[in-house]
């Protein structure tokens, strides 16, 4: 579903990305880890088409993102470490626009509100201005979007980061629940703990190379912190 | 999707209490401005009025005087005699020639408060009777008019600027951009539905407003109705080129504070220093031939003429005719044949002085004008000056058949006092009737302005476009 | 301790790259303008000059003729430039250059150079007075707009104000400094100007010019000052420098583009001005009046008769051809003062209603006291059309009189040039300097409240400033 083939980013020659290569498939969570500055937020910038490759090649669905670069926005979302909505509407009103955006114009506002429930926001909160939710609920409205698009492939930044642990957990279950359901998603994260309990595979990131890959269930949570800091140890 | 941005970015706007305050203060301009041009319009009309009806009470005297000689019931002065048609053409008899106000001249005052839209005419020479000029304070020529035309060309680009600066750098500060690009649209896509609603918005209002303002005014518009629709072709245009200059700033992908200081300082280069930095050219680099220069040769080329001074003494007569030596009647019809004969020669004299002098000036005013493709402001200004009536083309128009008239005036009249004749009646005299511009002229000149906006315009929006290529949006 | 938040605003500001940028553009503008005005000072005056001579030689030169006849040919009046127009040139464009003096007619001054000007002239000339009027102070928004709400962004208000440094000082400090960074701009326009003022010698006296030089400087210094605390109290009451901007540029947009001309419509709403034809219409019926000529006619032969115990008019020794010219020239004369008075006034009140509209702008008192003291507003027009028509009048009572004494009835009787050279040549004076300030005494009040409401203001809000 997602592929990066010898995907490189290099800025004034130095190389913010160096030749990554990595395929997720539907249904797998990849977890990218790795320090500020290694590489984490240009491999997803690069999948969305934010950012041109220096060179090589990020696929999603099987489309070259530079020469469908409008197309393969139908199968991705997109959910940023802070996600940002339009403060004057309403959650509900968020959701619909951007499900427009993504071309599903035709839900109506019990559909809508489906989606809320799914991911977990309260009824009333759906008709309140978007400017007095809170961080953990603004990112259940992009998780919102991202399922009314009926998107296959999930990227994500960061997602955690700022969620107390109840939200997590929350955030967790969701990414289960959207794993099941057959999307692939790439999470760029901090949390080794979210990690391990969400994903499905591991890729350490140092200098802008993924330096080492493994499965979640090979191994435990303080194994993951020895290796996470042995590839870090300069 | 273009539809459906443009409805979300209509709610944005409309739930923006900023952009709310502009419009008001867009609509009290306008408001005032349209007002403002209608009293003038209306004051031009009534002095037309005046001028008219005291050309008729006038006449309507002088008749009854021609009529009292006639039959003897009163005692003329050979100098003052009605039926003299030298006292006739050149004292009592003259005729207004008048330029009315185009319909719609409410839309802009332009030139019109400068340049004189009625004389009275008269056999005396062609300088003396154009000399005049509507009554005007300077200082409020110098200060310039709130109407119309000034507040579109500089109150609407500075309000565009203020609603465009941050076409999309506001979605980028704000957080939204990124969410909105990991959908399949495409970044030209939303910026056009973002300008597009724009430009529909500032359109609207000011067809709305300028629409109910005229009719508020009491303008007719059923009479300019294709006027209007030019006038609005204008500002439509003008605002392209505004809305053009801020999405190429805005495609630069640099912050809003950024944009704003750059938009505003290009308009303050367009709309305010570039016009007067055109002023400076031409007062120093390449000025105006000397009117001064051109009085005195007038002046040395009459006294050649007036050798005899015969006019001179003619004039002292008439003003004096209790102190004329005896067989005053005889005296007064030869000294007419022989001041027209010495005007004749007298203008033989000065036209080369003069026509020289018009050569120059229109070379001047030739080269100035090129500069106005520099600036969208000069060139909106001419072409609203056009479309409402009140520029310099009409202007000429209107002279070239004031001088046409003084010639039929003369002609008329010289005949009459070479065959020292009488008149009877008085209405027979030649009257002026102004034939307006062919409309297509008018056209020709406004499309020649609006296309020197247009073009830059249609450029600054194409090279905006492209640079959204290399927008950075993360 | 203000002096040394002075010279820090200072530093502070010299260093600002985009302070270079305006300080350069607008030393270029300002320098260019002063450059060009007096160029076209210059020339101007030159043409004007040697017109007057020229006119002055047209009429000694005229040869043996009736005087009356060389009261009818008559001298031109051109409108000298004053000095400092090339600073200001005012109303310069919107007056006539040139007018007929001739007998019976008071003529009116022909030849605006505006009329011969493209319509882009009404977007105004770049003189210096513009510059300084209208740029400088957009400049000084520019530079000062940030001087406390950037302070207070950094977080380097809080602990200045911390430090225990009074904001009296603080606001004090900080104009000292923005005022000597400006001055960085001005003392080389001002030296510019200078140059340009001692580079006329041969027209007329530079002293009373440098009085008056002087005296607009200060003013503009005055000018500036407001801006500088208006700017310097936004800055500090306003929630966030984009705030203060917006609000201060707002300020700059109304003061330099829309009071103007609103203030000038409702002056003209006030004192609505006629129409030509009116104004003709009216003089020239009071003109034609035959009753007012004939009582005088009668009233002056009666005294003749009396004084030289004349049975008759005709036996008098004087010819009463020249008396009753005169007097029809009186009669005129007192029409043309009536009429023309009665439509100065109405500028006059105009321009006054104009100057009071300052209560909200201070650039309309500025603009008022830079035209007056540069000598091109209404008020010396009129002065140089009263000097003119005066000057006229001397004309018709020396050819009347003449006349009077010297022609005999019946006798056809020519003068020659002892007689042209008796009118002595036109002479004009300027207004004196007091007469130009008292007659704006109204502007400089505005202006000194101007000055005072706007430090206090500034004062005030440093002392108000919002910390956060």
């Amino acid at each position: 579903m997602l592929e990066a083939s010898a995907l490189t980013k290099q800025y004034n020659g130095v190389a913010a990305l160096d030749n990554l290569t990595l395929r997720v498939e539907p249904g797998e969570v990849f977890c990218l880890l790795g320090a500020n500055g290694a590489g984490k937020t240009t491999a997803i910038n690069l999948f969305l088409n934010f950012i041109e490759p220096t060179s090589g090649t990020a696929r999603i669905n099987g489309l070259d993102v530079t020469a469908h670069a409008l197309e393969t926005k139908k199968f991705v979302a997109y959910i940023p470490e802070t996600v940002m909505l339009y403060k004057n509407l309403t959650g509900l009103e968020n959701l619909e626009y951007f499900s427009a955006l993504a071309g599903r114009s035709d839900y109506t506002r019990l559909e809508l509100l489906g989606f809320f429930k799914q991911v977990g926001l309260q009824h009333e909160a759906a008709d309140r201005r978007v400017g007095t939710y809170s961080k953990g609920m603004r990112q259940k409205v992009g998780i919102a979007i991202a399922l009314a698009k009926g998107a296959k492939a999930l990227l994500l930044d960061e997602p955690t980061s700022g969620l107390d642990p109840k939200a997590s957990n929350e955030f967790s279950e969701l990414l289960r629940q959207m794993s099941a359901d057959g999307v692939a998603v790439l999470m760029a994260t901090h949390d080794l703990f979210r990690a391990k309990e969400s994903g499905t595979r591991v890729g350490i990131m140092r200098h802008g190379q993924l330096v080492r890959t493994l499965g979640t269930s090979e191994v435990g949570h303080a194994d993951l912190e020895r290796i996470y800091l042995e590839q870090m140890h300069d | 999707m273009f539809r459906r941005i443009l409805a979300h970015e209509w709610r944005m706007l409309t739930s923006d209490a900023t952009v709310w305050t502009l419009i008001a203060i867009f609509a009290l301009s306008i408001g005032y401005g349209t007002l403002n041009g209608a009293r003038w319009t209306r004051f031009q009309h009534d002095a037309i009025s005046q001028a008219e009806r005291e050309e008729r009470d006038r006449l309507a005297a002088h008749q009854a005087t021609i009529v009292a000689a006639n039959t003897g019931t009163s005692k003329v002065s050979p100098f003052l005699d009605p039926r003299n048609p030298e006292v006739a053409g050149r004292r009592l008899a003259g005729r207004y020639a008048v330029m009315p106000p185009a319909p719609l001249a409410a839309l802009s005052i332009g030139q019109s408060d400068l340049l004189p839209y009625y004389f009275k005419m008269t056999t005396d020479a062609k300088e003396t009777v154009t000399a005049g000029a509507e009554l005007e304070n300077p200082q409020r020529l110098l200060a310039g008019r709130f109407d119309l035309a000034f507040v579109i060309i500089y109150l609407y680009p500075l309000l565009i600027l203020a609603i465009s600066y941050n076409l999309l750098s506001a979605e980028k500060e704000q957080g939204t951009l990124a969410l909105v690009l990991s959908q399949p649209v495409a970044l030209r896509t939303l910026a056009l539905a973002k300008v597009t609603l724009r430009l529909l918005l500032f359109l609207a209002t000011i067809g709305a407003l300028a629409t109910i303002a005229l009719l508020a005014a009491g303008v007719d518009l059923g009479n300019g109705g294709v006027r209007f629709a030019l006038w609005f072709a204008a500002v439509a245009v003008y605002g392209l080129f505004w809305f053009g200059l801020a999405s190429a700033v805005a495609s630069l992908g640099r912050p809003s504070a950024t944009n704003a200081m750059t938009l505003a300082a290009i308009w303050l280069a367009l709309v305010v220093l570039l016009p007067s930095m055109f002023n400076l050219l031409a007062t120093t680099v390449y000025p105006v031939p000397s009117r001064v220069e051109m009085v005195q040769a007038v002046r040395e080329a009459s006294d050649e003429a007036n050798g005899q001074g015969s006019v001179l003494l003619s004039k002292y007569y008439e003003d004096h005719p209790e102190l004329a030596a005896g067989g005053a009647e005889q005296a007064m019809n030869d000294f007419n044949v022989i001041r027209v004969a010495v005007n004749a020669e007298v203008e033989r004299r000065v036209r080369p002085v003069m026509d020289q002098y018009g050569r120059q000036l229109v070379a001047q005013q030739s080269v100035i004008d090129r500069l106005r493709f520099l600036s969208p402001a000069v060139l909106m200004q001419d072409a609203l000056n056009d479309i409402s009536g009140t520029g310099a083309g009409r202007h000429r128009h209107f002279m070239a058949q004031v001088s046409a008239y003084h010639e039929t005036w003369r002609g008329y009249f010289v005949p009459l006092i070479f065959r020292k004749a009488q008149l009877s009646t008085l209405a027979d005299i030649p009257r002026f009737r102004f034939q307006d511009e062919p409309f297509d002229r008018t056209i020709a000149r406004v499309a020649t302005a609006l296309g020197g906006v247009l073009l830059p315009g249609v450029a600054l929006f194409v090279f905006g476009l492209r640079a959204l290529r290399r927008y950075k949006v993360a | 301790m203000i002096r040394r938040i002075a010279r820090k605003e200072l530093l502070d500001t010299t260093r600002d790259g985009r302070f270079r940028v305006l300080a350069i553009l607008v030393l270029a503008i300002s320098v260019t303008s002063l450059l060009a005005g007096w160029k076209h000072y210059r020339d101007v005056q030159a043409q004007h000059e040697q017109a007057q001579r020229a006119t002055r030689a047209q009429w000694l030169g005229q040869g043996s003729k009736n005087p009356h006849s060389a009261a009818h040919y008559g001298v031109y009046a051109f409108k000298p430039k004053n000095r400092l127009s090339m600073v200001d040139t005012g109303i310069d464009p919107y007056v006539g250059v040139a007018a007929w003096l001739e007998a019976h007619k008071q003529n009116e001054f022909k030849y605006r150079p505006a009329q011969d000007r493209t319509a882009v002239q009404r977007f105004g000339e770049l003189t210096a007075a513009e510059g300084f009027l209208v740029l400088l102070p957009l400049f000084i928004v520019l530079v000062t707009f940030s001087t406390f709400s950037g302070e207070r962004e950094q977080g380097t208000l809080r602990q200045l104000l911390s430090l225990g440094v009074r904001t009296r000082d603080l606001a004090l400090g900080k104009a000292l400094g923005v005022a000597a960074a400006l001055a960085l701009v001005l003392v080389p326009a001002t030296i510019a100007g200078i140059v340009c003022l001692s580079l006329t010698p041969e027209y007329g006296s530079l002293a009373g010019d440098t009085a008056r030089a002087a005296l607009l400087g200060t003013i503009y210094l005055a000018y500036f000052a407001t801006f500088i605390a208006i700017s310097l109290g936004v800055s500090a009451r306003a929630r966030s420098s984009r705030l203060a901007l917006v609000v201060l540029l707002s300020f700059w947009f109304a003061n330099s583009l829309i009071v103007s001309r609103a203030a000038s419509d409702l002056a003209a709403t006030l004192y609505p001005t006629p129409s030509a034809v009116e104004f003709q219409s009216a003089m020239e019926k009071d003109l034609a009046d035959p009753s007012d000529v004939e009582q005088r006619f009668e009233r002056r032969r009666q005294e003749l008769m009396q004084r030289y115990n004349a049975a008759s008019i005709d036996a008098v020794p004087i010819n009463f051809a020249g008396i009753s010219l005169q007097e029809g020239e009186e009669h005129g004369n007192e029409v043309f003062d009536r009429h023309y008075g009665r439509l100065f006034e109405i500028y006059d009140r105009q321009n006054h209603a104009y100057q009071i509209a300052g209560i909200i702008a201070p650039l309309l008192p500025m603009r008022a006291l830079s035209m007056g003291l540069a000598g091109t507003d209404f008020a010396h027009h009129r002065s140089f059309v009263h000097a003119a028509e005066e000057y006229r009048r001397s004309i018709q009572r020396v050819m009347n009189y003449d006349i009077a004494e010297r022609a005999k009835p019946g006798v056809v009787y020519t003068a020659g040039p002892e007689l042209w050279e008796k009118v002595p040549d036109f002479q004009y004076e300027a207004p004196a300097t007091g007469w130009v300030l008292e007659h704006y005494r109204w502007s400089l009040l505005l202006m000194a409240a101007w000055l005072a409401g706007s430090a206090w203001f500034a004062f005030s809000s440093a002392s108000h400033a919002r910390v956060d």
